[in-house]
């Protein structure tokens, strides 16, 4: 390739400014463009997800359009569906938390940690007769403790995250059952809480109104921003990458690795928490298998993590890529639902979920390979 | 760490002074289990006759053998530094397609047994294939195969349960027909597989490479071993023994199989592999340990029912005897180092 100097040049600065010089042909500025664009799709998690992200919802957009679905997929029904992204979305920010942290980070335990929340959530709101805030503000701290329970153990003393999580998952999800004897709490006041999880018109009005759940405005989007100021514009998040990229380096620079692992395992707790309020309101009952029962609620956090880009040997790892990859799979299944009615659409869910993880896996181990770490 | 906080652990190399940590009486992580599981054995009889009966025994060694199995082969990917998630969805596929076999086609047990120990070999080589060549932490690749078989599994299942599975597995079972001179058949096997694991592991060289692969796998693969070639075996390995597994867990069951049929597995596998002292970072571990990891859940488990306590306490002393025994490890390796 004779060109191969300029159009190396232009291709990095295409996305940018695609070229100042007018001089150069438009058809090789058009080339350096879709150059960069394939290398960006194959290279950056975050675009790449939103190219399947468009892609589904054009796909069952056009679909429906057809009436090949048994409901029509439209903007209130995807406004709607979100409700399942919230404790995705949660849960796998705070498995962005741990992962990020490095040295084989992980929490199995979140699933363990909303069902035990949840029951002291549910005890304090529905038999103590606690006030809601008291209540929620209890369900945080608990969730922040449990998570601290697994900070201690892994960044002071050193145990392997993997293992530490499993053991706290066993005691967290016997104990929420334990708790009650196996009972749901469903008094009154927490029946009450359900209000909380209703659909509250945001644009338009009428049939035709766009209605998001309630519990997206209040925990999802604040929870969002949080983590997101916290990672791009705090010191801890700056600190947090650095342990997770290496931490011997880390050390010598002067952070206080323990503590920040610490942190990031006890954040993951309080996200946890929160999750508890939203699922109780959700269900109107703190029920002790809320977050365990089937394959729970853990594994399908990981999956959303990894999916979203976080790298699991720690120290990679984007906010928006967990949101987008939430989003894609909250989509995906809902369209799925309307395809697929019945038992087989939720399996094919299952089928889509996998598919979807190990391809984005393997592509971007193959990438990393041919283009240098991603 | 007894390293002051701010040098780094790569520094730390003279042992700490000071008040230091009496070397451990017993040095592998299978005494203490034995004792451990002794104790318990003992207290339990004491606390209710019935306990040390056969009656009481066979059933606990019965139940044993799935996890058992499974922790087998898991410990084996553990040791060369993968994990396997997806066991339990592996456990699902195999049940499912064995009982409509039986219930169906009726075929014989060997029929039955080999299609099961097949399946699971044919998943285990999906997993092993993605690890091995596809160069993507193991932990991801499972999780990922953890959904899809389940999907493959509820299909053969098709929204309903599987009824009327015949006796044809009734060897494995609890039943009288399932044991020779009062030794369940399903525990005894697990005896042979492991005994073969153990020596294979330890005494020949295809079984040194999986603790060469889990300790360094570059190092490993310098030093000619095969290394993809070890991991995907692993895999296989663990998907074979899966599947023999699968037979266990119908035979111990109804007629009836239920789609939730393995969930939980995978964890309760690691549980044991990990009690039983293999270290998780790869490199270090035996599966005699995971098979009396595997019987000291089970004893706890079954204790607890014996006691009249609610059965879901068992989940909170596995979680403490796992926190407990990645405790103890840690001191050995400390105290060894120190030493």
């Amino acid at each position: 390739m004779t060109t191969s100097a300029p159009s190396q040049r232009e291709r990095r600065t295409a996305p940018r400014e695609p070229s100042p010089g007018g001089s150069r042909g438009g058809a090789a500025r058009l080339r350096g463009l879709v150059a960069s664009a394939g290398r960006a799709v194959l290279t950056q998690r975050v675009v790449l997800l939103v190219v399947l992200l468009v892609a589904v919802v054009a796909t069952f957009t056009t679909l429906s359009a057809r009436n090949y679905l048994s409901a029509p997929y439209d903007a209130p029904y995807m406004a709607l569906a979100l409700i399942n992204a919230v404790p995705l979305v949660m849960l796998g920010l705070a498995q962005l938390l741990v992962i990020t942290s490095g040295r084989g980070g992980i929490d199995l335990s979140v699933g363990a940690v909303v069902s035990l929340t949840g029951m002291v959530f549910g005890l304090a709101l529905g038999e103590w007769g606690w006030s809601l805030a008291a209540a929620v503000v209890l369900a945080a701290v608990f969730g922040a403790a449990c998570g601290a329970l697994n900070g201690v153990l892994v960044a002071y003393v050193g145990f392997p995250p993997l293992i530490t999580t499993l053991a706290t998952y066993y005691v967290f999800s016997s104990l929420a059952i334990v708790i009650t004897g196996q009972q749901p709490i469903s008094t009154e006041p927490v029946q009450e809480l359900y209000g909380a999880a209703r659909a509250v018109p945001v644009l338009g009005s009428g049939p035709d109104a766009i209605a998001l759940p309630l519990s997206i405005l209040t925990f999802l989007v604040p929870t969002v921003l949080v983590v997101w100021v916290l990672l791009n514009r705090t010191t801890y998040g700056r600190r947090l990458y650095a342990i997770g990229t290496n931490d011997v380096a880390a050390e010598w620079a002067g952070i206080d690795v323990r503590r920040t692992r610490f942190l990031a395992f006890a954040g993951a707790g309080l996200v946890s928490g929160l999750v508890a309020v939203v699922t109780t309101a959700q269900f109107a009952s703190a029920r002790p298998d809320a977050g365990t029962a089937g394959s729970g609620m853990a594994l399908p956090a990981i999956t959303i993590a990894v999916l979203g880009g976080v790298a699991i040997t720690g120290g990679i790892g984007r906010v928006a890529g967990v949101v987008l990859a939430a989003l894609l799979v909250v989509w995906l299944d809902a369209g799925i639902l309307l395809a697929i009615p019945g038992n087989a659409g939720s399996q094919f869910q299952l089928l889509a979920l996998g598919v979807v993880l190990v391809a984005a896996a393997l592509l971007n181990g193959l990438t990393a390979r041919r283009f240098g770490t991603t | 760490m007894s390293a002051p906080s701010t040098a780094p652990p790569a520094v730390r190399r003279s042992p700490a002074r000071g008040p230091r940590v009496l070397p451990f009486p017993v040095t592998g992580q299978e005494v203490v289990l034995l004792g451990v599981i002794a104790v318990l054995w003992a207290v339990l009889g004491a606390a209710t006759p019935a306990f040390l009966t056969s009656g009481s025994v066979v059933p606990l060694l019965v139940a044993t053998a799935p996890i058992a199995l499974i922790g087998v082969g898991m410990t084996v990917v553990i040791i060369s530094g993968g994990i396997d998630v997806s066991v339990g969805s592996v456990v699902m596929v195999c049940a499912v397609v064995t009982a409509e076999a039986m219930t169906s086609a009726g075929v014989p047990l060997l029929v039955a047994v080999g299609l099961s120990i097949a399946v699971g070999g044919l998943l285990g080589l999906v997993n092993g294939t993605l690890v091995a060549y596809g160069r993507v932490h193991a932990i991801i690749i499972t999780f990922g195969t953890l959904n899809v078989f389940r999907f493959v599994g509820l299909q053969v299942f098709g929204g309903s349960t599987v009824d009327g599975i015949p006796p044809t597995l009734a060897v494995f079972g609890r039943g009288e027909a399932g044991r020779t001179l009062g030794v369940p058949h399903s525990f005894l096997l697990v005896v042979v597989v492991a005994a073969l694991f153990w020596y294979a592991l330890r005494h020949t060289a295809g079984g040194r490479h999986y603790y060469a692969v889990g300790g360094d796998a570059h190092a490993a693969r310098l030093a000619g071993v095969p290394v993809q070639r070890r991991v995907l075996l692993a895999y296989v390995l663990t998907g074979l023994l899966t599947g023999l597994a699968a037979c266990f867990v119908i035979a111990q069951g109804t007629s009836t199989l239920a789609p939730n049929v393995g969930s939980g597995m995978e964890l309760a596998a690691i549980a044991a592999v990990v009690i039983g002292g293999t270290s998780i970072m790869g490199g270090r571990g035996s599966v005699l340990g995971t098979v009396l990891g595997a019987l000291l859940v089970q004893t706890v488990a079954s204790g607890i029912t014996q006691l009249g306590w609610p059965s879901q306490l068992s989940s909170l002393f596995i979680g403490l005897f796992i926190i407990v025994a990645v405790g103890v490890d840690l001191l050995r390796q400390r105290t060894r180092r120190s030493a």
